[in-house]
């Protein structure tokens, strides 16, 4: 059931409905997903903390044994701790990793204590900025945010600049762009709109800074396009995954499993990534 | 603990109250009862901004505040994520966050503890801090704890900056209310316990004469408005420490999936059948 979203369709089901047409964006495995993401892709990851991670989708990368991949996660949780456990990410582009409630995130924080991958750290406002600036098609934008900080020394996209109009101090941002965006939703309809309840957080745009975008999917309903938070001309393949931002939430259909979080937060130092696995499944 | 807690939740409702904003962030279950009870004191227009695309929703104080449904009244409208930083750029938006580390200049720190790019201890990260400390908009620093190891001469990493000197900042901890200045920080009023307090986290460079005022006790309007928006006291969580605020943040995790079990199983009563 999709909340107040539409009526649920079964997998199975053909969309012969009258005055629709069946999807006609390619339907996807999660082997698929990850068999077209490189070693050493830049790959955005949507979601903001512990909401709609594409947690089945990072399984499969992992599975796939990718390496070296450049991870952009602007609100991270068990989505980073997972790749980064699994000793997929050589650089990781955020504005903040935890667990919320539950704590520190322990592979994050002992991946910068170590420095064991390239850390690249970001503002929410800034990391907005950097994939804002791909998806105007230019190379980089100035903002107010983050001057005077030392993020500049710690993330080679930003630069005190000068506004060539006023002469006034600006942080330029250089565009960050992505190979691949995967994103995660509640609901897709039978054309391949995204529907979210509650908080989208930076997913639209990272869908429209990426090459190519995957949404991972609980499910196809019946629903209003208009109600659509993404429309489909930003899609490039749809993924069924249900229960797939396990053990993040997703908004309507099931909430994060703080237990499962905590245990992460107890355990998942020792990198067993069992703990990240469903009950009974290899997803 | 609810000691402190009622009081600075209290207190920070009043002041989001008074501010004259537009939109206050909300960041954690404390600062959601915070602006809930604004709305009861003065300030009924208050719209509040969950995540980053949710605008004028009631959320409820919960340890899953990213779950935006979380919500009992009000809409939570999808729109730009980039609004929240105009909302920041134009001086209209509110905001309480708890960094790790606040130093004499207002300067804030959330990325580490060490050297810039070798943190000893690396915590999560800058978030918003270097967007919201240097913008024209309110920003409160609201501390669980009053303690040198957080209040210092210099953060160790500077994530938010300095901010201007026309802008507002106030720091609410348990030794009372304090207001950046040209100077340095200054008590707009003390608890009882600020001299021990304050004497302990000389970093920060605050000075008492022993005339400020002195409250202790929650103001009994803004304390009533800020239970009645947090009756399961999901905000004592943040001023909690080790096993209680543990103990306290399990109950409430139980309680909010099987609240949100409820929701999910009306909405199928209503929804009509399932076609399959």
């Amino acid at each position: 059931m999709y909340g107040t979203l539409g009526t649920r369709y079964h997998f199975n089901q053909s969309f012969g409905r009258r005055g629709e047409r069946a999807i006609s964006l390619p339907n996807i495995s999660l082997e698929q997903l990850a068999a077209e993401v490189s070693n050493g892709a830049t790959v955005g990851l949507g979601g903001a903390g512990l909401q709609r991670k594409p947690m089945a989708a990072a399984r499969a990368l992992a599975r796939a044994g990718r390496r070296d991949l450049k991870l952009v996660s602007f609100l991270g949780s068990l989505d980073v701790e997972l790749l980064v456990a699994a000793g997929c990410v050589g650089e990781l582009h955020s504005a903040g990793v935890s667990l919320d409630g539950a704590g520190l995130a322990p592979h994050y924080r002992a991946a910068r204590q170590g420095q064991t991958l390239t850390f690249v750290e970001w503002s929410e406002g800034t990391l907005l900025c950097a994939l804002q600036a791909t998806a105007r098609g230019v190379p980089s934008l100035p903002t107010w945010m983050a001057l005077d900080t030392d993020l500049p020394a710690l993330n080679p996209h930003l630069r005190e600049a000068q506004d060539p109009f006023t002469g006034a101090r600006v942080m330029q941002v250089r565009a960050l762009a992505l190979d691949v965006a995967i994103l995660h939703a509640p609901a897709v309809d039978a054309h391949g709109n995204v529907y979210v309840e509650g908080d989208l957080a930076i997913d639209g745009t990272l869908a429209r800074a990426a090459q190519r975008v995957y949404v991972c999917h609980e499910g196809v309903v019946a629903a209003d396009p208009r109600r659509a938070v993404l429309s489909r001309i930003w899609v490039d393949a749809l993924v069924p995954a249900p229960r797939g931002a396990w053990p993040t939430g997703c908004h309507s259909e099931y909430g994060p499993d703080l237990p499962a979080v905590s245990r992460w937060a107890s355990e998942g130092a020792d990198g067993d990534l069992q703990l990240l696995t469903p009950n009974g499944s290899a997803r | 603990m609810s000691g402190v807690a009622d009081l600075l939740t209290a207190a920070l409702a009043r002041e989001i109250a008074d501010a004259n904003i537009r939109v206050f962030a909300v960041t954690s279950p404390a600062t959601v009862a915070a602006a809930l009870a604004a709305r009861a004191l003065g300030a009924p227009n208050l719209a509040i901004a969950t995540g980053f695309t949710a605008l004028d929703g009631s959320p409820l104080p919960s340890v899953t505040l990213g779950e935006a449904g979380l919500f009992e009244a009000g809409a939570a409208l999808r729109d730009d994520p980039f609004d929240t930083f105009v909302l920041l750029a134009r001086g209209r938006a509110g905001v309480a966050v708890a960094p790790a580390q606040l130093d004499r200049r207002g300067q804030t720190n959330l990325s580490g503890v060490g050297p810039p790019g070798r943190p000893k201890v690396a915590l999560p990260g800058a978030r918003g801090l270097p967007d919201n400390n240097v913008s024209p908009s309110r920003v409160w620093f609201m501390l669980a704890g009053h303690s040198g190891r957080q209040l210092v001469e210099r953060v160790d990493v500077v994530c938010g900056a300095a901010p201007p000197p026309s802008t507002v900042r106030r720091l609410l901890t348990p030794a009372g209310c304090f207001e950046l200045g040209e100077t340095g920080w200054y008590p707009r009023w003390v608890t009882s316990q600020a001299p021990e307090l304050v004497a302990a986290a000389p970093g920060l460079g605050i000075e008492l004469t022993g005339q400020e005022p002195v409250v202790d006790e929650p103001d009994p309007v803004a304390l009533a408005a800020v239970r009645r928006a947090d009756p399961e006291d999901v905000r004592l969580i943040e001023f909690a420490a080790g096993a209680q605020a543990a103990a306290l943040y399990e109950a409430a995790a139980v309680r909010e999936a099987s609240a949100a079990g409820a929701r999910r199983g009306e909405q199928r009563a209503t929804a009509g059948p399932v076609s399959s």
